[in-house]
């Protein structure tokens, strides 16, 4: 048990050591060894060995993600490794639709924030960038915009977010082993969400 | 001198019950598992927090389309789970062409008594009744009474927790104190008893221990830690299993040997004597084939399994397979069919909520049909009735602070009745064996050829509209139905009837012992037993089944007869 503790707490850690990366790639929209660049189609190339996702990509991504859920009192999507588990998925998990599919949309949602933002989403403020997702957010949700992928991202994020151990255990209340089963409880006594 | 007094083919939720019986009769017993061995400390997911899991456990879709088919479509089908049920690439079989069939199955010691929802319900004599009152299939040669020591047998030793709601489509039986229904269900509860007076939800019963006996502490399991785990193996043992339960006190006796890896090939067959003598098996891993003998075999690989394997023994003597002179073998193959559901919002209960997770579920019982026959459809119908406080979800408007508020605060209480229908036994929904395709130990694919038909349908447009009337008097807002449409055979995973207990040899192929009419020293206490599919989910009518046999069988072996 112990052991599975500390590789648990290891797996933790490095994760919080990609997202903290990918934190970074979002404030600069830049990488290691110069000017990142968006693909130029969505095309199946790796960006690296093991990451299908490239600099300029994770960046939108982890924009994107920490718009959604933002840092308050508890983590925001990126210090919930929300990045790292949407690479984890483009890269290693999902098959080669899925990674069209996640490229092409990424860029279409680049492509738009740029038209209505004058700049990369990454590199807008994150005032701008609130104001500008909420306002598209509400079109997709008000069914005057058709995204479907953009629905699947937000999905995900919260999926990623509330799966994650701040997410799970600090924003919502999560409790391994109940012990205990009561169908009716105030709610007070609980006082938010389970997460699962 | 046969190797064994009893062989068991198959080590899932009957197998594990015979397993155990004449075990402890003394029986000298060899379970033959066609899957790997289970690790509870490396097969079973349920340590797992949900940071834990690889890829938000989802199985990758390359992975799911090539390897998992059909498992795919499974409700607890996760990337952490996906080892207990098969890949269909390795396990085909065939349907017949217009048809489709959705074969579910866990190939691993303690089969899908590992997996299972762990409903547990008698049958009533309503039940047993039910094929002579309205004349489809053949009357069942046992009645409640002979069953109901079997199923206060089991239930004690399992551990079923609910309560007695002295029903009698229902019976009473032996349980532990019951999951308390949550706050929504109770609301229900209430309503349905202020404006109907001819049905009832009840508190589900399952094969959770709310509590524990001495007996079930002494095998090592521990009580319901309310995680709802269940589906990824309990390392507390706190759900019945033949992993936590029956094969650890078969194991006690020292008359056990459990051999995973080995996959019954066909029931070896004397003609002269009219009896089995044991059975050929191939190792799954390295193909080799070894036979073992005994005094008498239980067949409990599941219905489509056992079949396969009886048909699977035809040889010149006996072309149309072993134990089916009756041409019985095979055929009768029901499901469960469900396809309607009503769902509804719960209001006046924002201030409320639950603490664990909830192990069980609520269940109207039938009602329809009983206890008279006054419907223009045969048989009857129960809802499954599932409960619960919507949870946190990506799927809603807002971004930033307020998405997050939102998500902190839980969604509205709902209410969903889904409806669970009798499946009538007709003789044309069978299974046979491919006469061209084989897996690859050598084996014949099944090949299933099984369809809904106008009662099922009829059952379900009418649960439908009953389940909006339930929902509607009880003032529930929201109310949405589902499309009227059966699901497909085999989609409940309760297989049943493809050798079929009855009064007579030439349309039956078990006796009321379960033992082979044609062959006295082969019985079988799977679903393929059932001679009707009730309502009730099936596993615990397995169980007192096979432990009834069992001990019928030991007493046949010690009085010298077999």
């Amino acid at each position: 048990m112990d052991k599975l503790m500390m590789q648990r707490r290891d797996a933790i850690k490095s994760l919080l050591a990609i997202s903290a990366a990918s934190a970074l790639a979002a404030c600069t929209g830049k990488t290691e060894g110069g000017e990142a660049k968006p693909a130029a189609s969505a095309s199946l190339k790796y960006a690296s060995e093991g990451n299908f996702l490239n600099a300029y990509e994770m960046a939108l991504v982890a924009a994107l993600a920490q718009t959604i859920i933002p840092k308050t009192d508890t983590a925001g999507a990126i210090e919930a490794g929300v990045p790292a588990a949407i690479q984890g998925l483009a890269s290693e998990w999902g098959d080669d639709n899925f990674r069209k599919y996640t490229r092409a949309g990424l860029l279409a949602l680049d492509k738009y924030f740029k038209s209505v933002g004058g700049q990369a989403f990454a590199d807008q403020s994150e005032k701008q960038r609130e104001s500008l997702l909420s306002k598209y957010d509400a079109d997709v949700f008000g069914g005057k915009v058709k995204d479907d992928f953009y629905r699947n991202f937000k999905s995900t994020v919260a999926t990623a977010y509330y799966m994650s151990e701040p997410g799970a255990s600090e924003e919502l209340i999560y409790e391994a082993v109940p012990g205990d089963w009561k169908g009716c409880v105030p709610f007070s006594e609980i006082g938010r969400t389970w997460a699962t | 001198m046969a190797d064994f007094d009893v062989i068991v083919v198959g080590s899932g939720m009957s197998g594990g019950w015979v397993a155990k019986e004449m075990c402890e009769r003394g029986m000298k017993t060899l379970v033959l598992e066609r899957g790997k061995d289970i690790d509870p400390a490396e097969d079973y997911s349920d340590m797992l927090d949900p940071w834990d899991k690889k890829f938000l456990d989802r199985v990758s879709p390359d992975e799911a389309a090539r390897d998992y088919a059909r498992q795919k479509d499974v409700y607890v089908f996760f990337e952490s789970t996906k080892h207990l049920w098969v890949k269909d690439s390795d396990h085909p079989y065939e349907t017949a062409e217009g048809t489709d069939y959705e074969w579910y199955r866990g190939y691993h010691v303690g089969g899908r008594s590992l997996l299972w929802a762990r409903m547990s319900y008698r049958f009533s004599d309503h039940d047993f009744n039910a094929n002579k009152v309205d004349g489809v299939g053949v009357d069942w040669p046992i009645r409640y009474a002979d069953l109901k020591p079997w199923y206060d047998k089991v239930e004690k030793f399992a551990g079923v927790s609910g309560n007695n709601d002295d029903l009698g489509q229902l019976p009473n039986g032996v349980f532990l104190p019951p999951f308390e229904l949550d706050c929504a269900a109770k609301e229900l509860q209430a309503k349905i008893a202020e404006n109907f007076d001819d049905r009832q939800l009840i508190a589900g019963r399952v094969a959770n221990l709310s509590r524990t006996t001495p007996e079930q502490e002494a095998l090592g399991r521990g009580p319901c830690q309310a995680r709802y785990h269940c589906f990824r193996g309990c390392s507390y043992g706190a759900y019945f299993s033949s992993n936590s339960a029956t094969l650890p006190a078969a194991r006690q006796t020292g008359n056990l040997t459990l051999k995973p890896d080995s996959i019954v090939h066909s029931v070896i067959y004397d003609p002269k004597a009219k009896r089995a003598t044991g059975v050929r098996v191939i190792d799954r891993l390295t193909k080799e084939m070894r036979i073992y003998t005994a005094k008498v075999v239980f067949l409990n690989a599941s219905a489509i399994n056992t079949a396969a394997i009886l048909l699977q023994s035809a040889n010149e003597d006996i072309p149309n397979g072993l134990a089916n002179s009756s041409d019985q073998v095979g055929r009768n193959l029901m499901d469960h069919v469900a396809g309607a559901r009503a769902s509804a919002i719960v209001d006046g209960l924002d201030d409320r909520y639950v603490y664990g997770r909830y192990p069980g579920q609520g269940y109207i019982p039938r009602y329809r049909n009983y206890p008279d026959y006054d419907q223009d459809y045969k048989r009857g119908f129960a809802f499954q009735v599932y409960t619960g406080r919507g949870s946190w979800t990506g799927n809603r408007l807002g971004v930033g602070e307020q998405f997050k508020a939102d998500n902190r605060k839980p969604g509205p209480w709902t209410v969903t009745l889904d409806a669970y229908a009798e499946v009538l036994p007709n003789p044309n929904n069978r299974i046979t064996l491919s006469t061209t395709q084989k897996d690859k130990w050598g084996i014949p694919l099944p090949v299933m050829d099984a369809r809904m038909g106008p009662n099922e349908w009829a059952l379900l447009r009418a649960a439908s509209k009953d389940a909006e009337d339930i929902l509607t008097k009880g003032g529930f807002s929201n109310i949405s139905m589902s499309e009227v449409q059966p699901t497909k055979p085999g989609n409940r995973i309760h297989e049943m009837g493809t050798a079929r207990m009855g009064r007579d040899p030439k349309t039956s192929v078990l006796n009321k012992w379960n033992q082979a009419w044609d062959v006295e020293n082969i019985f079988i206490t799977d679903g393929a037993a059932m001679t009707s599919s009730a309502i009730q989910n099936p596993s615990i009518t397995y169980m007192a089944l096979s432990a009834r046999a069992a001990h019928h069988a030991a007493d046949l072996i010690e009085q010298g007869v077999l």
